[in-house]
């Protein structure tokens, strides 16, 4: 099922805890109605440690999304074999957190029943009044449990996106550019808290975004992507300590050799936007 | 105004005095005014078209005459049984009925064919036969079915509004975005979890039309079965003002029923303010 590229892959690192993720060969091909075919991914070999924090970057289209719904449960993996904590994956976990780009807020809750939407869900009935309390003091919003989402900005839209994927503590965070709506400013803001939030919860964090330096600030291990159909092109370890900070993490010998390659690696890939 | 900021004005009364408030309720204040005034026109010229062209009564009565009519229609007992407070509850307690249960109906049979594709494939042609039928039409063999009490009134009513409420409950149940679709199913929530939390909500504007539409409808029904044969209700006052040529005891009855309408109407459209508080507001 391998591919035979996997193995002129430079690996950045050997995986020395057992794998919590595990993709080896995962490919997808959707059928139109009319019969055609679109190959997506195509023998995709990715493995993800727990406590990892791996950010994806791959021109658009190149399956990313699919990749991260079929890690989610949401989307079947037919070809290939995706392990969740040794276990093949059937459909969702609910101990997986999933961001989704554009908050995806339930309009007609308020912040709060928004955010405490996965503790009711799924045969679950725990009231936890003060983790959720806790999570939107965490985020800054404490004081806007009572507000609808049409009342917040963008920002604070994402963020109880975020609070609502940590309600039940999953192990696993998986987020789809979930900062992509975002100005420069506030998305700066918003990875520095997400860097906070990975550091102190010890959560395994598979994040895709297209831009080159949140990918790098945020992460342990880049993962480039080809294009479509998708295969994992590299894997680049970021050797810069932590906490980062925008400020210093430019002036890092690493950082400008690290996204010199992403971005000479996408471009030969045709773009990543 | 709307509900919406009436509620907004309420909890914030300092606001009311803003100069943009102000110039608000001036702009609705005239808008009144221009309507009223309008209307004082066309009655006038009603009343003199008639009294000038000679215009027979049996024809078209005089706005006076639809007034004295109406007046000696309202100015009795609630309980005598002349007047127009008996026949007018009759057709509202059929109309009411009808509607309580042709909405209950159309909303269980419209998310299970929302639901399920095999239900939806089983009924999906009669609906979609029926919805092309004026259905009205059906009203005289819901008489033979059901007979000339108040059952063939609550029938009708009943099936015009399941109807609406059926076409409109699926529509706005299938229209629900597929990311929050997966944002249920991330958090394995069941189907029937994604069905109230997500679906229902989701539909809830396309419900409300349904049961604006039907506010009519009901209404509509009840008078039509009324007039195939009735006791008592306002298509009954109707029919027996025709019968002697009364024309302005028709246009009284016509008043009433118009009156009733605007008032279910406006009360669903609070009760949809109240409900569906969250649209028009720009989702995320
Ligand atoms: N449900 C679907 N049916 C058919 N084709 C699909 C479906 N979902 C995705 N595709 C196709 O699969 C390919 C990969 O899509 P995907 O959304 O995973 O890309 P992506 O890498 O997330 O892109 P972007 O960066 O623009 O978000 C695209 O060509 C898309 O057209
Ligand atoms: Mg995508």
């Amino acid at each position: 099922m391998t591919s035979p590229e996997a193995d002129v892959l430079d690996r950045a690192k050997p995986p020395p805890a057992p794998a919590l993720i595990a993709l080896s060969g995962v490919a997808k091909t959707f059928t139109a109605r009319n019969g055609s075919a679109v190959r997506a991914l195509d023998g995709v070999d990715l493995e993800i440690r727990p406590g990892e924090f791996v950010s994806i970057v791959g021109p658009s289209g190149c399956g990313k999304s699919t990749l991260l719904r079929m890690v989610a449960g949401l989307d079947p993996c037919e070809e290939g074999t995706l392990v969740l904590d040794g276990r093949a994956v059937a459909g969702p976990s609910g101990d997986v957190g999933v961001v989704f780009q554009a908050a995806n807020l339930l309009p007609w809750l308020n912040v709060r029943e928004n955010v405490r939407l996965p503790l009711r869900v799924g045969g679950r009935r725990a009231a936890e009044p003060a983790r959720i309390d806790a999570l939107l003091g965490m985020a800054g919003l404490g004081e806007f449990g009572a507000k609808y989402p049409y009342q917040l900005s963008g920002g604070m839209q994402q963020r109880v996106g975020i609070c609502r994927a940590l309600a039940r503590d999953p192990r696993i965070l998986l987020m789809d550019e979930p900062f992509g709506a975002l100005d420069a400013l506030t998305r700066e803001r918003m990875n520095a808290e997400l860097q906070r939030i990975w550091q102190t919860s010890g959560k395994t964090v598979l994040l895709i975004t297209h831009s080159i330096s949140e990918a790098i600030f945020l992460a342990d291990r880049v993962v480039v992507m080809s294009a479509r159909p998708g295969r994992v092109l590299r894997e680049l370890a970021v050797p810069i300590p932590r906490p980062r900070s925008f400020d210093t993490i430019v002036s890092h010998p690493a950082y400008a050799a690290l996204a010199c390659e992403v971005r000479g690696l996408l471009s030969a890939e045709g773009g990543i936007e | 105004m709307s509900g919406a900021s009436m509620q907004q004005g309420a909890s914030a009364a300092t606001l009311a005095a803003t100069p943009a408030r102000r110039r608000r309720r001036f702009a609705e204040v005239r808008g009144s005014l221009i309507a009223a005034g309008g209307m004082l026109v066309l009655l006038a010229l009603w009343e003199g078209s008639v009294r000038f062209l000679h215009t027979p009564s049996y024809i078209l009565p005089t706005p006076g005459s639809v007034v004295h009519a109406l007046w000696s229609g309202l100015a009795v007992s609630p309980a005598s049984p002349v007047g127009y407070y008996r026949p007018l509850w009759g057709t509202f307690h059929n109309a009411a009925l009808g509607f309580v249960l042709g909405s209950l109906l159309g909303l269980v049979l419209g998310s299970l064919m929302a639901e399920s594709r095999v239900i939806e494939k089983l009924l999906m042609p009669y609906a979609f036969a029926l919805q092309c039928l004026p259905k009205i039409a059906i009203a005289p063999l819901v008489v033979i079915w059901f007979g000339f009490g108040d059952g063939s009134k609550i029938a009708i009513a009943a099936m015009l509004t399941f109807f609406s409420l059926l076409i409109n409950s699926f529509t706005g149940l299938r229209a629900t975005e597929p990311e929050r679709i997966d944002l249920m199913r991330s958090l394995s929530a069941s189907r029937f979890e994604i069905y109230r939390i997500v679906k229902l909500p989701n539909a809830a504007s396309f419900i409300f039309a349904g049961l604006d539409m039907a506010v009519v409808y009901a209404l509509l029904g009840t008078i039509v079965a009324e007039f195939l044969g009735a006791q008592n209700g306002m298509g009954v006052v109707i029919t027996q003002a025709q019968s002697v040529n009364d024309v302005a005891g028709v246009f009284a009855a016509l008043v009433i029923l118009g009156a009733l309408g605007i008032a279910l109407h406006a009360l669903m459209h609070r009760l949809e303010r109240r409900v569906v508080h969250w649209a028009d507001r720009g989702t995320n």
